[in-house]
C-alpha cells in the first residue's frame, strides 16, 4: 500500500511543479491476488500491482493529457512535461469547464488489512476445502478467488485533494457433474465477510441432480432473474443509457423521455457511489464528491449522471460521475443499485406458475438498439424450469432478445434481498440489485444441448 | 518521452537468481509501451492524451505450479521481492497441484524482431497529425441530423525483452497505427451509426504513419455521412431464412467469435469456465469434425506482414508460426500454448502465448486468425442469388458459452434481388450455429477484395486482458441464414 500521506503529497508536488492555467491530476494504485482453478488444479496464481497516474494541463483553453505508470518523480515530471506540450500544441476547446473546488476527503471506511494482505497459503488452504467438498459430492470445480486493494487519489490546483483506499474480495464458483454446472459468486470489501463454503453449497445446488436437462420451445416466459443476471443487464442501461454523453447523442432509451413513465412501477434504480452496500467511491476522477443520482424512479425516467462537461452542456452541475481524463465514454454510473421489493426468493417462485430461473447472462450485449434497450444474451450454468412455483429440470441453453423497456415494464415481483456483484479483476464498478420476476422474457434462440 | 535503456543487466541477473533458486523454469518479461489517442468530435480535437507503461513481469514454474507476479518499480529491492512473490505463489499452489507440468519443447533463442514501420507516428508532429484528424472530421459535419461526428487516431509503440532460464533473450519492438470515423444521425426516434473504415475502432495494422494516411478518410467520411442518413429512412429486412453475403467487417467478427476462440487450448481445458466459458472443439473433434464447407480454410498466421497478431516471437519465446485451424472445412488445429500443446501431446506450441502488458501473465490468443480466400468477385458471389442481404460492418455481437450460437447485427444491409444490389436495409440482425453457419458457407470471395483487420480490444482472462489480435478475410457467402430486425 502506498498510503494516503505519499499519494497525496507526490501528486500535490507534481501539481505544484507543473505550469498551466489548471493542472489535475489523478492516480489509481491497485493490487491484485487472483488465483484461477479448474479441475483440481490450480492454473493461474498471480499477484499484480500497478499505478496510473494521469496529469491533465490546461494551457489557454488547450487540454494535454499524458499517463503515466509509475511514482518516480522523473516519470511523474517526463509526464507532465509531456502534458504541458500537448496543451500548447491542441486545439483551443469550445467547452472548458471549471476544475472542482476546494474538496478534501479521506475515506478508508472500506479498507480490511487483512484482505490486503491475504497470504498465498491461507488462499490455498481455503481452495482445497472447497475441492474437498466438491470431490466429496463427486463434483468438479473451476472459478477464480481474487483479493487486492485500491487507492485513489485527485488533486488539482483549484484545492481538490481526495484520497479513498478500499479492499476488495470476490470469488466465482463453477460446480459440474456429469452433464450439468452450477454457479455462485459473492463480493465484499472484506475477505472474512466473504462465505466461500456457502457459495459452494449454492453452486452444488445447481449442479447436482439427476435430472436430465430439459430444451424449451422458443418462445415468452416468465423468468425469475436472481441478482447477478439482474446486474448484467442494469450495467448495460447505465453503459447505454444512465450517461449524458448517450443522452446529447440521442441513442439513450432516456433521450427526450425524461418524465415519461418508461418501466413498472416497482423498478427505481439509482447510482450512489456512498451507498454502504457499495464497493465505495466518495468521489469521481476529476475530484468532484458523488451525488446519489435517481436515474429511474417508480418506473419513470429520472435522472442521468453528469461530469463537469456535460454538466456545463446540459446547463448542471457535475453529479460526480466524471471517468478518468482521455476516456470517450463521457460520465457513467459505476455504483448502480435498485431498489428491493418484499419478496422472499421462495415467495417469487411460488408466484410462478411457468418460468425460468436463470442465476447469471453470458455475453449480454445492448448495443443492437441501444434507443429502445434491446438487448441479447444468453443463459449458462443453474438455468431451470419452474412449474407451479417449483424447480423441475434443467434447461437447456438459451438466447434472448428483449427490450428491457418493455421487460421491465412487466415486473411480477421484486426480491426483498439485494446481492452486491462486482468482478474487481475485471473492471471498475459494481451493481446492488434484487432478484426480479418478470412476466414476459422473449426467448428467440437455443444452443445445442 | 525519449526512450530509456532496456534494462538488460538488471533482467539477466533476475535470470541467474531464479536458477539459484531451483525453479524448475522461470522467463522474466520487461515492456514499455508507449499509446497515443487523438479524438475530435463535432469539428473539435477533444482529447490528445500519451501515456506511458513500463514494468517487469516475472513467471515461475516450480513443482508443477505457476506462480507470477509483477511490478512497475524496476528497482533491485522491488524486484527481488517480486520474484519471491511469484515463488511463494507457485509454491502455495503445488499444495494442491498434483500433477507435472510439462512444457512443449523450444528451441531457446538470441534473436531481435522489428515491425514494419516507415513512418514512426511518435515522430510525426502532433499539428500534423490533428491536422489530418480535424480535416476528416470536419468532413464528416453535416445537416442537423448528424449528431456525433468522431474521428480518432490510436499510435501504440512497445518494446520488450523476454529471458527465460531456458537461455532465451529476445528483443522485439512492435509500432501500430490506426485511424476510424463514427457517425451518428438522428431523426425523431431513430438513431443510425456508420463507421469508416470498420466499427470497433476502426482500422489498425502493425505499420507507421504512413498507413493511416493511406485509409482516406476524407474520402470515407463522405459514404459513412450519408449512409447514417439513409439509414434512418431505410427500413429493416424482412425476417426469415435466406442467402447472406458477409462483407469483410462482418466476417471478421464471425471468425473471431465463432472460429477464433473456441479454438483457444485453455478454453478447451476449462481454463476459463468461471469466466469467458469453454469450447464445442474439444479433443475428441481435432481431426474429425467437419466444422465448416469445403470451401472453408482458416488459418493462424503470426507471421503476415502487418498483421496486429503478428510477431517475431511470442511471450514463451516460440517463434512466429502459421497454424491451420481448418482445412477444407474439417478441423485440424488449436491456438495453444507449450503447456496446453503438451497436454494434448501436440510435437509443439502453436505460439500463442502472449500479455497484453508487463503486469500480467501471457495467455493463448489468437495472432491473425484469417479465413483464406476462395475465387469471386462479389458481383459473381451474388449472381445467382434470388433475395438475400449483404451485410456490413459489425454493431453487436453476442455467443454461447461453448461457442455455438451467435448472434450478430450489423450497421447496414442491402438487400440481393436477382443477383444485384438493392435498397438498404436498417438494423439486420443474423443469427446461427457454428458448424451448421459455416457448413452452408457456398462461396469465398477473391483474393483481390480480402482485407486484414486489427481488432484491439479481445478480452479474455482474468484479470482482464485486451490483446491485438488480426483477421484476414474476404468476401463470404451463406445460404439458409436467419436474418431478422433487431428492432
Amino acid at each position: 500500500m502506498i498510503g494516503e500521506n505519499k499519494l497525496l503529497t507526490t501528486l500535490a508536488g507534481l501539481v505544484k511543479r507543473t505550469k498551466g492555467d489548471g493542472v489535475s491530476v489523478c492516480a489509481h494504485a491497485k493490487t491484485r491476488r487472483v488465483s484461477r482453478f479448474a479441475y483440481e488444479a490450480i492454473h493461474q496464481d498471480l499477484r499484480q500491482e500497478s499505478m496510473g497516474v494521469t496529469v491533465k494541463v490546461i494551457h489557454n483553453r488547450r487540454i494535454g493529457i499524458a499517463g503515466a505508470e509509475t511514482l518516480e518523480a522523473a516519470s511523474l515530471n517526463r509526464c507532465a512535461r509531456a502534458a504541458a506540450t500537448i496543451a500548447r500544441h491542441a486545439p483551443q476547446q469550445r467547452d472548458l469547464p471549471a476544475l472542482p473546488q476546494r474538496f478534501r476527503t479521506r475515506d478508508r471506511a472500506d479498507y480490511a488489512p487483512a484482505t490486503a494482505r491475504l497470504p498465498a497459503t491461507e488462499c490455498v488452504a481455503a481452495l482445497k476445502a472447497l475441492l474437498r467438498i466438491c470431490q466429496g459430492a463427486g463434483a468438479a470445480l473451476a472459478g477464480s478467488l481474487v483479493t487486492g486493494e485500491d487507492e485513489f487519489a485527485v488533486v488539482n490546483c483549484a484545492g481538490v485533494a481526495c484520497y479513498a483506499a478500499s479492499t476488495v474480495a470476490s470469488a466465482k464458483l463453477v460446480t459440474m457433474y456429469r452433464r450439468l454446472s452450477g454457479y455462485a459468486s459473492g463480493t465484499h470489501h472484506d475477505i472474512a465477510q466473504l462465505d466461500l463454503e456457502a457459495l459452494l453449497k449454492r453452486s452444488l445446488a445447481q449442479s447436482l441432480s439427476q435430472v436430465e436437462p430439459v430444451t424449451l420451445p422458443l418462445g415468452t416466459y416468465e423468468v425469475i432473474l436472481e441478482p447477478e443476471a439482474v446486474a448484467e443487464l442494469v450495467s448495460w442501461l447505465g453503459y447505454t443509457a444512465f450517461g449524458a454523453k448517450a443522452v446529447e447523442e440521442r441513442s439513450s432509451c432516456l433521450a427526450g423521455r425524461l418524465g415519461d413513465q418508461l418501466m413498472d412501477r416497482r423498478i427505481t434504480i439509482y447510482d450512489d457511489g456512498n451507498d454502504p452496500e457499495m464497493l465505495r467511491m466518495p468521489f469521481d476522477f476529476e475530484g468532484t464528491p458523488k451525488q446519489r443520482v435517481t436515474l429511474i424512479d417508480s418506473g419513470r425516467a429520472a435522472g442521468i449522471v453528469y461530469d463537469t462537461l456535460y454538466g456545463m452542456r446540459f446547463g448542471r452541475p457535475s453529479t460526480g460521475h466524471g471517468m478518468p481524463p482521455g476516456e470517450t465514454e463521457g460520465p457513467l454510473p459505476l455504483h448502480l443499485g435498485m431498489a428491493p421489493g418484499a419478496a422472499t426468493m421462495e415467495e417469487l417462485l411460488r408466484a410462478c406458475p411457468r418460468g425460468v430461473l436463470i442465476p447469471r447472462f453470458h455475453y449480454v450485449n445492448g448495443l443492437l438498439n441501444p434507443r429502445e434497450a434491446v438487448m441479447t444474451g444468453l443463459t449458462r450454468e443453474g438455468a431451470w424450469l419452474i412449474e407451479e412455483g417449483r424447480l423441475t429440470r434443467p434447461v437447456t441453453t438459451m438466447r434472448f432478445t428483449q427490450s428491457m423497456l418493455e421487460a421491465f415494464s412487466h415486473v411480477a415481483g421484486v426480491g426483498k434481498t439485494r446481492g452486491l456483484i462486482a468482478d474487481p479483476s475485471q473492471e471498475l464498478g459494481c451493481a446492488v440489485v434484487p432478484a426480479l420476476h418478470l412476466k414476459k422474457f422473449a426467448f428467440t434462440g437455443r444452443s445445442e444441448p | 518521452m525519449a526512450d530509456r535503456s532496456v534494462p538488460r543487466d538488471l533482467i539477466e541477473s533476475l535470470i541467474r537468481d531464479l536458477k539459484r533458486r531451483g525453479v524448475d523454469y522461470a522467463d522474466v518479461r520487461w515492456e514499455r509501451l508507449l499509446h497515443e489517442h487523438l479524438l475530435a468530435e463535432q469539428g473539435c480535437v477533444t482529447t490528445v492524451s500519451l501515456s506511458e507503461s513500463a514494468g517487469i513481469g516475472i513467471r515461475v514454474l516450480l513443482k508443477g505450479s505457476w506462480g507470477f507476479a509483477s511490478t512497475p518499480h524496476v528497482t533491485k529491492a522491488r524486484l527481488a521481492r517480486t520474484v519471491a512473490d511469484a515463488i511463494d505463489l507457485a509454491r502455495a499452489s503445488a499444495a494442491v497441484n498434483k500433477q507435472p507440468r510439462p512444457l512443449a519443447p523450444v528451441e531457446p533463442v538470441k534473436a531481435r524482431h522489428r515491425s514494419p514501420c516507415a513512418v514512426d507516428p511518435f515522430d510525426v508532429p502532433l499539428s500534423k497529425k490533428l491536422d489530418y484528424l480535424l480535416w476528416a472530421n470536419q468532413a464528416l459535419l453535416g445537416p442537423d441530423a448528424i449528431r456525433r461526428a468522431s474521428s480518432h487516431m490510436d499510435f501504440f509503440k512497445r518494446r520488450k525483452l523476454f529471458c527465460s532460464t531456458d537461455g532465451a533473450q529476445i528483443e522485439q519492438v512492435i509500432v501500430e497505427s490506426g485511424a476510424g470515423l463514427e457517425v451518428v444521425a438522428q431523426s425523431g426516434g431513430e438513431v443510425q451509426t456508420r463507421s469508416f473504415p470498420n466499427s470497433h475502432h476502426g482500422a489498425l495494422a502493425q505499420a507507421g504513419f504512413e498507413y493511416v494516411k493511406r485509409l482516406d478518410l476524407v474520402g470515407g467520411a463522405s459514404t459513412a455521412r450519408e449512409e447514417a442518413l439513409h439509414l434512418l429512412r431505410a427500413k429493416p429486412p424482412r425476417a426469415g431464412q435466406t442467402t447472406v453475403i458477409l462483407h469483410p467487417t462482418q466476417v471478421v467478427m464471425q471468425l473471431h467469435e465463432s472460429c477464433g476462440h473456441p479454438a483457444e487450448l485453455d478454453r478447451v481445458l476449462g481454463q476459463e469456465l468461471s469466466y469467458a466459458g469453454g469450447s464445442f472443439l474439444i479433443p475428441e473433434a481435432l481431426n474429425r469434425l467437419q466444422y465448416g464447407s469445403r470451401l472453408v480454410n482458416i488459418i493462424a498466421d503470426a507471421t503476415v506482414a502487418s498483421g496486429v497478431g503478428s510477431f517475431g516471437f511470442d511471450d514463451e519465446g516460440v517463434p512466429a508460426r502459421r497454424v491451420e485451424l481448418v482445412r477444407d472445412g474439417r478441423f485440424v488445429g488449436y491456438l495453444s500454448s507449450r503447456e496446453s500443446a503438451a497436454r494434448l501431446k501436440l510435437p509443439s506450441s502453436g505460439g500463442m502465448m502472449r500479455a497484453d502488458g508487463w503486469s500480467v501473465p501471457p495467455l493463448i490468443r489468437m495472432t491473425n486468425v484469417n479465413l483464406e480466400p476462395g475465387e469471386g468477385t462479389l458481383e459473381e458471389l451474388m449472381r445467382n442469388v434470388k433475395r438475400g442481404y449483404l451485410l456490413s460492418t459489425n454493431k453487436s455481437w453476442s455467443i454461447d458459452d461453448r461457442r455455438l450460437n451467435f448472434q450478430f447485427t450489423t450497421e447496414i444491409g442491402w438487400e440481393i434481388l436477382e443477383g444485384r444490389l438493392g435498397a438498404i436495409v436498417k438494423n439486420p440482425l443474423y443469427t446461427g450455429m457454428t458448424p451448421q453457419f459455416w457448413g452452408r458457407c457456398t462461396g469465398v470471395g477473391r483474393r483481390e477484395d480480402w482485407q486484414l483487420w486489427g481488432v484491439p480490444n479481445c478480452a479474455k482472462g482474468e484479470p482482464m486482458q485486451l490483446m491485438h489480435v488480426g483477421h484476414g478475410a474476404p468476401y463470404a457467402r451463406f445460404d439458409h441464414v436467419s436474418v431478422a430486425a433487431a428492432t
